[in-house]
């Protein structure tokens, strides 16, 4: 889906991507006419997100539209542009963009569809717009992208409907080459831990996943990255922005294309065994990136490196309810290179005093519930677990009760602990109701507590949250 | 340095892309890759002396551009422990070539000192479209062709890197020695990795390089066979 031209002189610095994301003036191109999609649309969630910039409509059959007077063409907007949407059909993308041009615009986001991902004649669109933008410096995000959204301003501009007004700030930067993580596909009004970024790549005709890895480097709201990717647009590039961008924060890649299909013939070994995936792999080792496997892990690991401190070590700690979880942990946990050693002996010592028997690896509270002042022993018995040298993260395994009061109970303790600990915490909540788990886990990430959806994402997690530690230390 | 430029620039002119495996070898010794000793012999008297000077036991291998499978089509043997064999070995090498290949344009016959077999080990390198020059290691035989035991890295390769793709495979323990196995010198394994990295990286003329087998002892590893493609 990728056009050549060539690189040209670019007076942007490659990663200057700032007037995308923090743009103070916004020109809309497109259709006004009110629906679900279009240029209507991406206004009404300027507006609802309360966007800090200003928002110019551009089109010459309205005069106003959601309160705001529309210009017949760019030209004719008095004041200076940032940031360009086109939204039109693809064969007047051209002169529109000349017209952006002409008014010294140097980014552009363009959402229309039909280029190299259609057809001959797309490409070839593709190849005249990409050549226009070289020519006049302009940045390009797309063609047939969803968009981009930056909580912190506001900049929502999504051509499609998404239904609730704000995207929840947060430290998670995720970027696809799909307009599947975009605000009308995902709940980030209501996911807890919030994102700093989104940006759909579209056909990736200029900005890429190097620019935003520069960019996203750079943007101090963004504390993980998360990126899917259809391909590589330069290998040799992606290795080494990758390698620097990862030492400072943590670059998860979710990759399609992981058949052995790419195998290329080959007179030697080397060359019929270096399939795509392996070599991607490769990369990533070398980069030090994490690679993701499913999309679900997409939108939840990235929490505990948002949410959560590194672990020093390849310790696990496990509080559950029952033994099963506890050794379904443990052969989880050693995939990663997690390990469950003994608690320390003063720490065997306060859980057993708390309750007889307790002090044990895998410290299971389900006796102790029965007790009549439980929520009592339960803070004594987490607090205890979590001050133990012996243990570098925690697998914290949490029972709704079919009692709301105990929902309550659980986050009111965490409110008081939020803050107070050094380990990583990764918790599965589970129990009879799907709204207590559902009031539990939402509360619990509010108070920046991750929360997954099963056992092994959640060991998973911490041990990814390992592999980054290692990787960081190597740096070192 | 000028031995390589002036190999490549010869293949040019001949509009060749493979290098023989006496070229390859010539080559990678020039770098400070550890090759078994091999010498080209234009004559059966050549190869007689050559093979003398060696000691036996020596092999014998056609060396010519255009047979690039030198033992499916017989251009090949092994052991050989005297001058008659040596003789004999030569004329019947020639001999099957010219039949099968009577246009191939003959180098001569390499003979080869035969070195006991150690663990096997290939190293190579080939070219991604998305990331150039990667870097593969693996055990020999089976490893490679059936259990496809191997690990990737892209070039350039650290230090790291080649320690980390020695024991990224899953038959590293036969190369710490296990069962009374000899263990092998995994130390010359990463230096030979990153000497080729550096080659690669400095000649990106290079498509393919492929050093197969290299046969790993206690205390050194030196290559048996090598091959390169030049683009």
């Amino acid at each position: 889906m990728e056009s050549k031209v060539s690189e040209g002189d670019l007076s942007l610095k490659k990663s200057d991507l700032s007037f995308f994301f923090e743009p103070q003036s916004v020109a809309v191109i497109g259709s006004l006419r009110e629906g679900y999609f279009g240029g209507y649309v991406v206004i009404k969630t300027l507006l609802n997100a309360g966007f800090l910039g200003k928002i110019y409509p551009v089109n010459p059959s309205y005069q106003e539209v959601l309160g705001l007077k529309v210009y017949p063409s760019i030209k004719e907007i008095p004041e200076k542009i940032d940031l360009a949407l086109i939204m039109i059909n693809r064969r007047s993308v051209p002169d529109v963009l000349r017209e952006c041009a002409a008014k010294g615009i140097q980014a552009v986001i363009v959402v229309a569809d039909g280029f190299a991902e259609r057809d001959e004649e797309g490409a070839k669109l593709q190849n005249e717009i990409l050549k226009i933008a070289r020519d006049a410096r302009i940045r390009i995000i797309g063609p047939n992208t969803a968009g981009i959204v930056n909580s912190a301003n506001g900049l929502t501009p999504d051509p499609y409907e998404p239904g609730y007004k704000k995207v929840k700030k947060g430290a998670v930067a995720i970027c696809a080459q799909t307009g599947m993580i975009n605000p009308q596909a995902f709940p980030y009004g209501d996911l807890h831990y919030g994102v700093s970024k989104i940006c759909d790549f579209g056909n990736k005709c200029d900005v890429d996943e190097c620019d935003l890895l520069e960019y996203l480097e750079g943007d101090p709201s963004t504390k993980v990255i998360t990126l899917y990717l259809e391909s590589i647009k330069d290998g040799q590039r992606f290795l080494k922005i990758s390698r620097r961008v990862s030492s400072q924060k943590p670059v998860l890649i979710l990759k399609s294309g992981r058949t052995k299909e790419g195998a290329r013939v080959s007179a030697s070994h080397t060359g019929a065994l270096a399939v795509d995936d392996e070599i991607f792999t490769a990369a990533c080792k070398q980069a030090g990136v994490l690679r993701l496997e499913r999309f679900r892990e997409f939108f939840e690991l990235p929490k505990i490196f948002s949410l959560q401190p590194l672990p020093k070590g390849n310790q696990l700690g496990i509080v559950t309810f029952t033994g099963g979880v506890g050794v379904l942990a443990i052969d989880e946990g050693e995939k990663y290179g997690l390990s469950t050693a003994p608690l320390s002996p003063e720490i065997v010592e306060r859980l057993n005093a708390i309750f007889p028997g307790l002090g044990k690896t895998v410290v299971d509270i389900g006796p102790p519930m029965a007790v009549n002042n439980y929520m009592t022993i339960y803070s004594e018995i987490l607090k205890a677990v979590l001050a133990d040298d012996h243990i570098d993260c925690l697998f914290n395994v949490i029972w709704t009760s079919p009692f709301e009061e105990f929902v309550k109970e659980y986050l009111k303790f965490y409110a008081e602990m939020q803050g107070n600990y050094q380990k990583t915490i990764a918790t599965w909540v589970y129990g009879p109701s799907i709204p207590l788990v559902n009031e539990l886990s939402s509360g619990l990430e509010d108070l920046g507590f991750p929360v997954f959806s099963d056992l092994e994402m959640a060991i998973k997690a911490l041990g990814m949250a390992y592999q980054y530690s290692n990787r960081k230390k190597g740096e070192a | 340095m000028m031995g390589k430029l002036s190999i490549f620039d010869q293949l040019k002119k001949e509009g060749r892309s493979i290098l023989t495996e006496f070229e390859s070898k010539r080559l990678l010794k020039q770098v400070g890759i550890p090759v078994v000793e091999t010498k080209l012999a234009k004559t059966q008297k050549e190869a007689v002396s050559l093979s003398q000077k060696m000691g036996f036991p020596v092999a014998l291998k056609i060396t010519s551009p255009d047979v690039i499978h030198k033992s499916d089509s017989g251009g090949v043997r092994l052991s050989i422990n005297n001058v008659n064999g040596v003789k004999k070995a030569y004329d019947e090498i020639l001999k099957k070539i010219s039949k099968q290949y009577p246009d191939a344009l003959i180098h001569g016959v390499s003979v080869q000192k035969m070195v006991r077999p150690g663990t096997e080990v290939i190293i190579g390198t080939s070219k991604d479209p998305q990331f150039g020059p990667v870097m593969m290691f693996g055990l020999g035989g089976i490893f490679v062709e059936v259990l496809k035991d191997v690990s990737f890295r892209i070039i350039p390769v650290d230090r790291r890197d080649a320690q980390a793709m020695i024991q990224e495979i899953k038959g590293y323990p036969l190369l710490e020695g296990v069962r009374g196995r000899e263990p092998s010198d995994i130390p010359a394994l990463e230096e030979m990795i990153l000497k080729i990295s550096n080659f690669v990286e400095a000649y990106p003329e290079i498509k393919e390089l492929e050093l197969n087998p290299i046969f790993a002892y206690k205390d050194c590893a030196v290559a048996v066979d090598a091959r390169i493609v030049l683009e």
